[in-house]
């Protein structure tokens, strides 16, 4: 098997590493660029660090957790306002968005055992969320 | 029945539950003794011992069957007993969800995954018998060592059977979003794909541990290969399918860790499909081509671990459990063990051939596999980024759907041409000139669709590109039929139809392959649609109208009924589109009664030209709801497109040549070679 095995040149040695260069590098390229789009990632906070974090620059959204505070929830419409918590200090949320199903049945079972994700921006007083996620109360074990 | 259990502490009476733990003892004894045969049985190269361990390995999946017999019966039986049939099932679930609770929880499905582990690897092994000495062998060592992890798990962290000393009276039942018809499938078939590449895997190990490094090893394991890629090729797309009728947000795939868990195997496994071919056809890529596999299941069994250990917050996994900190080391092991191997066969898995230039069948295969594996790298980066970045600087970050349709699509896009260029090259070379002769046709259909479509003002580059590029490949691809087909109405003087069936039936593996990328192409209409998605949300009362796209939507009420299981909320929804009446759509909001949880149903119109989704997010009690609606376009295409990608797959597990060694069949006939080119 061996003596059929054909002999790499230098040359093509050569070619071969540059080529795999340029490759590894599009790549990179290409992840460096994706990362750096609009919404690409987000940092996620709890509430006291979004307060020490400040309003949202940049392309990069916020992710804020905590726990849905009992009795804030108002609806208008389309809007939903609430505040979060995450025990020490609390934000209002406000979004247009569809609050997830989860949401709801948490809400409805106890308007203090919701657990949610809001992803979008602060403007230092008020987070407005384009997306809401609710963590499942774990009695339901969502799994898939 | 269940009159006889209501004395609390009394062992379970009501099913078959108590077989279930000495039964997975028994399955764990029976593979530590396969092991040790099957070990001694490759060292001593000696086929009775080897033979003895396959009985050995037969007897630890019978033992696993009965575990999964008297899970089900429980389940069946709804003995509350057990912790793990009050959590997934309630009185009223009906059966056909009860069997799907099997794999509902994490207990469950790795007993289920163990069940096909162990299952998969009695037929493989018993089915190779000229290969015990050597290969089999080795992949019952390797096949063992996996079912003696999964054991483990089930006996330990992961009991399926761990009883409750106080019954409940009802259990919480499935979760409502489980109970569909494509949950029954989408979970099994997943898993089917995950544990279907433990045999090649299996067979790589045992290929790189005995020096039997020929083709033999992938070969022999072609059809589990397919046969794994298959199922989890349907199994992401009914996920997909799922997630579109039943999640409500009008989308299909939203880059969930859990989603991407599923897609990362079947990318590189998808590279490793095309790149055996080069391997078959001029002995290269032999390091690539065992590593992709060897990667393709570390990916799997990664896959299972992030699905289970809830170490990424998904929709799939909102529960933590402790079985992740075990899958940790025995992922380690699992890659470097299998790249140590690699790394110690290095000088016998040297090409026998190269390159001998760019424009050739080999570099477009390739290309196809950078690709793959760069879109590999893409997905696995964006979903371990966030713990990676924890780990490292304490800052929590998490990578959104933006990040992986940036990467997707000019991966996709890439690929898709090189769908169309692979097969118009032949091997080892071509000549520039005749590269742009039979490049000519394509090009032009693919120009031919730009300009039109610019013209008629769609301005999106990557839709412009996804169906020009579309356009290019399906009159490549077409001209592949046309010229098997032309053979064959030559040679045997065959119509058309039955020429070109004659071409599809006589080289199954290439033109199934060709039918299965048609339905990609079709996918890949349906995906470019999605530039073109529009959406509305509005409170509305009934009377009022909104409208999205071209349609009026007309709320005309809500009415409520009440079934065993939940509270039906049906909305009225006329939908009209330039002043006709067009459909009735009745999305509904459900309240649950086991599960005390409210769920919205979608209402889907679906034509080929485009989808209107709606659903109903709120609904008060004076009948005023919330509708959110879509405008899908071409989503229609992407099923369509699942349905040709299943028919080539058809195709290609029908064939038979170079398939597993069969005790059936000792002599194959041997297909004619290929009928062009």
């Amino acid at each position: 098997m061996d003596q059929t095995r054909p002999q790499t040149s230098p040359k093509r040695r050569a070619k071969f590493i540059v080529g795999a260069a340029v490759l590894v590098l599009a790549l990179v390229g290409l992840v460096g660029w994706a990362m750096n789009r609009s919404g690409a990632t987000s940092f996620y906070l709890d509430v006291s660090e979004l307060q020490a974090q400040g309003p949202t620059a940049g392309t990069q959204d916020y992710r804020v957790g905590g726990n849905v505070v009992a009795d804030s929830l108002h609806r208008d419409g389309l809007t939903t306002t609430f505040d979060i918590s995450d025990g020490s200090s609390s934000v209002t949320i406000v979004t247009d968005e569809t609050l997830p199903d989860a949401f709801w049945t948490a809400y409805d079972n106890d308007p203090g055992s919701v657990e949610i994700v809001a992803q979008g921006r602060y403007d230092g007083e008020r987070f407005a969320a384009t997306q809401v996620l609710a963590k499942c109360p774990s009695k339901f074990k969502a799994k898939v | 029945m269940s009159l006889e259990v209501q004395g609390q502490g009394l062992t379970s009476v009501r099913s078959m539950a108590g077989l279930g733990h000495p039964a997975l003892i028994a399955a764990l004894l029976f593979a530590a003794l396969a092991l040790g045969l099957c070990l001694a049985g490759a060292l001593r190269k000696r086929s009775d011992i080897t033979e003895a361990g396959v009985r050995a390995v037969v007897a630890s999946f019978a033992f696993v069957v009965v575990a999964v017999l008297s899970l089900l019966t429980a389940l069946f039986a709804r003995d509350f007993s057990l912790e793990y049939v009050a959590n997934y099932t309630s009185e009223s679930l009906p059966a056909v969800y009860t069997l799907t609770s099997l794999w509902g929880g994490m207990e469950g499905s790795l007993l289920f995954w163990t069940l096909l582990l162990t299952g998969f690897s009695t037929a493989a092994l018993i089915r190779a018998p000229a290969q015990r000495a050597g290969l089999a062998a080795w992949a019952g060592v390797v096949l063992t060592g996996v079912a003696i992890f999964f054991l483990a798990l089930l006996l330990g962290p992961a009991d399926p059977f761990t009883t409750l000393a106080s019954p409940p009276p009802d259990g919480s039942g499935l979760n409502p979003l489980l109970q569909s018809p494509g949950m029954v499938i989408h979970p099994p078939l997943l898993y089917t794909g995950f544990v279907g590449f433990s045999i090649p895997f299996a067979f790589a190990v045992a290929a790189l541990a005995s020096g039997r490094l020929d083709e033999a090893w992938f070969v022999s394991t072609r059809r589990w290969t397919l046969f794994a890629w298959s199922a989890l090729s349907v199994g992401i797309v009914l996920g997909g399918a799922w997630a579109y009728t039943e999640l409500g947000w009008g989308g299909y795939w939203a880059w969930d860790p859990v989603e991407n868990a599923s897609f990362l195997p079947w990318l590189t496994a998808t590279a490793f499909l095309h790149s055996v071919v080069v391997q078959e056809k001029r002995r290269m890529l032999k390091v690539w081509n065992v590593s992709l596999i060897l990667l393709t299941y570390v990916l799997a069994v990664f896959g299972t671990f992030l699905t289970r250990s809830g170490i990424l917050s998904s929709i799939h996994t909102f529960t933590e459990g402790d079985t992740g900190k075990w899958f940790l080391p025995f992922l380690a092991a699992m890659l470097l063990g299998s790249f140590a191997l690699v790394a110690w066969r290095l000088d016998s898995l040297r090409s026998e051939n190269r390159l001998d230039s760019l424009v050739s069948r080999e570099s477009a295969f390739l290309g196809n596999n950078l690709l793959f594996v760069a879109a590999a790298f893409t997905v696995l980066w964006g979903t371990i980024y966030p713990i990676v970045n924890e780990a490292l600087t304490g800052v929590r970050v998490s990578v959104g759907p933006a990040f992986f349709n940036s990467v997707f699509v000019p991966i996709g896009l890439a690929l898709v041409a090189l769908t169309g260029i692979g097969p118009l090259i032949s091997w080892r070379r071509m000549s520039k000139g005749s590269f742009w002769r039979v490049l000519r046709g394509p090009v032009s259909a693919g120009g031919l669709v730009a300009i039109g479509l610019g013209l008629a003002g769609i301005r999106s580059v990557g839709a412009l590109l996804a169906f020009s590029l579309c356009a290019f490949t399906a009159v490549s691809l077409a001209g592949e039929f046309a010229r098997g087909g032309r053979v064959y109405r030559t040679r045997e003087g065959l119509g058309w139809p039955a020429a070109l069936r004659r071409t599809l039936l006589r080289n199954r593996r290439r033109y199934g392959g060709y039918v299965v990328h048609v339905g990609i192409l079709l996918i890949v209409i349906g995906f470019a649609g999605a530039a073109f998605r529009t959406e509305r949300q509005q409170e509305i009362r009934p009377g009022d109208t909104m409208e999205v796209g071209a349609y009026t939507l007309a709320y005309e009420g809500s009415t409520r009924s009440e079934t065993e299981e939940k509270q039906v909320n049906a909305a009225r929804v006329e939908v009209l589109r330039d002043g006709q009446a067009v459909a009735t759509l009745r999305p509904q909001r459900n309240f649950h009664f086991a599960q005390q949880q409210t769920q919205s149903e979608v209402a889907i119109r679906s034509t080929p030209v485009e989808d209107l989704y709606v659903v109903m997010t709120s609904l008060d009690a004076d009948g005023t709801a919330v509708l959110r609606a879509f405008v899908n376009p071409l989503t229609w295409w992407i099923w369509m497109g699942a349905a040709v990608m299943a028919a080539g797959i058809a195709v290609l597990l029908s064939e038979t040549k170079g398939s597993a060694v069969r005790v059936t069949a000792p002599q194959r006939r041997r297909e004619p070679a290929v009928a062009t080119r």
